[in-house]
């Protein structure tokens, strides 16, 4: 049994989903009538993609024992270059590639800074948030543009359209991503190299590991997952407005590092962001729904962070077997 | 003889332009934007200061605080210390926050004046002096809002909703009238706060409102003072599987979403605070103390809704952020 529990406690993202799923149940015993139907999912399937793309990047980072503060920057990027072609050509595959184009070039001049010019990453990121944020209000001289005739286009119908009228495809392009980069950290020299550098970059370099142009191609990377993400949330709501983003970066953080990274580098854990970030998408609006009103939503919020962190901490680090091993002798104990 | 009219000319010239050049020597002023750079509730307010400083060579630094009211207070004090001709404050952390630093900046001689939010002890105590207030009467807008919500179909025992910044005093004056408004027509009427990160990326009340909604299913209307969580409005409904005017729904501002919105049918009525006006009166305001010593004006910019009835004609304007 502890062998299977053991096991099981190794699993991947397993205390986050724990945790996701406990709170989901929570939520239906306190608000059945909205979390016993369909469409609080969807909402949340419409709104936390963007901000898992961003942390399926963030992740990456992380992992590499770096730090990215320029993507909510990208996001707004991204969406002003789409909409900018969009409003310009009138249709959106043109803007859609020259976005992630942009996304990636903008991760790549962060790379360069970290990588070659030894520039701190926090600072390097930081400057690159304030400066795409500035090309980007300047750019479209401080206008909202509403491009609502982007509904029913094959970009917007592809991206976030409504599988059966109902389920945003959104949230299979971003479950899908966060599949394909979990291959990609877990199977692939490129991730390999990524959690080794984390872990000790000069021990990575001994090892044979090119680091500057890993770190490159990984902000670069970065970069494109932001403006993917920041495609996704344009194409959804329909407008550009040049502040867009902005409030992601707390959310996007929390959710990596409640799902399991290692602040430190040297270990990522993508599937625990995939739940982490759906546990932070879900937070505000399941306390809503159960009643809690007034100045109370966020110190529950707040608990239930700070829970799903520790739950973490303990189950993901000694392992669940561990845990029931301590409950066996707290209750041998208490005999 | 020549000689005494070419210097008495040459005099004169020189005295004209150097009366026309005091006139017009550049003038400094800090102005407070209020939010970002750009967004549905600031874009139109930079227009308008940009536009009177434009016309009257005053050199305009611009301040944005995020709405966040220590940066406000901070921000007075970076104006302060460069000792510019005049600043103009957002009310919103109040009188006892800004009393003894407008005390300050006009004991050093800057001509203070206000928008967005009134102070109306510190606005009776230096108004001789230039101290103005260019903004609507927020409170009285939000009651124009809940009523025009109220002439759109609701009635007495309706339920309502009134979602906005409740934690934050100033900010929440204009929501408290729609919630006045409603309840005094006997609805039924609760309050949801906007959380820090809703009042950033308003996306995030998608799935927020979308709670509230199914957790209310008798929920009648919905009423806002945050004018990018009213542009995101028709998202909310769809995503709760309303219909146009299902939800009466009442907002702020004129972002080009809110007026397809408007237009659409989903929002009934947007309280219309003309944001121009607040950026292009401060500025004039103090131009006019500044070089005419014209006492502060108190200028109420919001006195009326844009609704399905009236959006057609103004889409013009807002598209070029004049509105």
């Amino acid at each position: 049994m502890s062998r299977v529990l053991g096991m099981l406690g190794r699993l991947e993202g397993l205390p986050v989903a724990v945790v996701l799923a406990l709170l989901y149940v929570a939520f239906m015993v306190f608000a059945p009538t909205v979390f016993t139907g369909y469409r609080i999912y969807m909402s949340f399937f419409q709104t936390v993609p963007p901000m898992l793309v961003l942390a399926v990047g963030l992740t990456f980072v992380i992992t590499a024992g770096e730090i990215d503060l320029s993507f909510p920057a990208v996001v707004a990027l991204s969406g002003f270059v789409f909409t900018w072609c969009f409003e310009t050509f009138g249709v959106g595959w043109p803007g859609f590639v020259l976005a992630i184009v942009a996304g990636a070039l903008v991760g790549w001049v962060n790379g360069f800074l970290v990588a070659r010019l030894r520039v701190p990453s926090i600072m390097a990121t930081l400057a690159a948030q304030f400066f795409w944020y500035g090309v980007t209000i300047l750019a479209a001289g401080g206008l909202q543009i509403d491009i609502g005739t982007v509904v029913g286009t094959p970009v917007h119908t592809l991206f976030v359209g409504r599988l059966f009228d109902v389920f945003p495809l959104q949230a299979l392009w971003s479950a899908g991503l966060v599949v394909l980069c979990w291959f990609v950290l877990n199977r692939h020299r490129f991730g390999q190299a990524i959690m080794f550098i984390g872990d000790n970059a000069e021990v990575a370099r001994v090892m044979g590991i090119p680091v500057e142009a890993t770190r490159i191609r990984l902000f670069a990377l970065n970069g494109a997952l932001a403006a993917f993400a920041g495609l996704l949330l344009t194409l959804e709501i329909n407008v550009f407005y040049p502040t867009q983003g902005q409030g992601m970066l707390l959310p996007v953080m929390a959710a990596v590092f409640i799902g399991g990274t290692s602040i430190a580098g040297g270990q990522g854990a993508l599937a625990g962001t995939f739940f982490g970030m759906y546990i932070i998408g879900s937070l505000e609006a399941g306390v809503v729904a159960t009643g809690i009103g007034g100045y109370w939503v966020q110190l529950v919020e707040g608990l239930v962070m700070a829970a799903s962190v520790i739950l973490n901490v303990v189950i993901g680090d000694q392992g669940v077997s561990a845990l029931s091993s301590t409950a066996r002798r707290w209750a041998v104990g208490r005999r | 003889m020549r000689k005494v009219t070419r210097l008495a000319l040459a005099v004169g010239l020189f005295a004209v332009s150097f009366g026309t050049w005091a006139a017009d020597k550049e003038i400094v002023i800090y102005m407070q934007m209020g939010g970002t750079q750009g967004d549905a509730s600031t874009l139109a307010r930079t227009n308008g200061a940009r536009a009177a400083a434009a016309a009257n060579h005053v050199k305009l630094i611009e301040q944005y605080s995020k709405w966040d009211q220590q940066t406000m207070i901070d921000q007075f004090k970076q104006a302060m210390a460069a000792k510019p001709d005049g600043i103009e404050i957002m009310g919103h952390p109040g009188e006892t926050a800004f009393a003894p630093l407008v005390d300050q900046a006009e004991a050093q001689g800057i001509i203070v004046t206000s928008g967005n939010n009134p102070l109306p002890g510190i606005e009776a105590k230096y108004q001789t002096k230039g101290f103005g207030y260019a903004g609507a009467d927020l409170y009285a807008g939000g009651y124009l809002t809940g009523e025009a919500m109220v002439k759109a179909g609701l009635k007495a025992g309706d339920e309502a909703l009134v979602y906005d910044i409740w934690h934050q005093e100033g900010r929440s004056r204009s929501s408290q009238g729609v919630y006045d408004a409603l309840a005094k027509a006997g609805l039924k009427v609760d309050k949801l706060d906007v959380s820090a990160q809703v009042d950033s990326e308003t996306s995030l009340a998608i799935p927020i409102l979308t709670a509230y909604i199914q957790a209310h299913p008798n929920l009648k209307a919905i009423g806002t003072q945050h004018g990018n969580v009213t542009a995101n409005l028709p998202k909310v409904l769809q995503a709760a599987g309303k219909k146009p005017g299902d939800i009466i729904c009442g907002g702020i501002d004129l972002s080009p979403a809110t007026v397809s919105a408007i237009e659409q049918g989903w929002i009934s009525a947007s309280f219309d605070q003309v944001l121009y006006l607040q950026g292009y009166m401060p500025v004039m305001q103090i131009v006019w103390t500044k070089r005419y010593l014209v006492p502060g004006l108190h200028v109420n910019t919001g006195v009326g809704t844009v609704t399905p009835q009236n959006v057609a004609s103004i889409k013009p304007l807002i598209k070029e952020g004049i509105r």
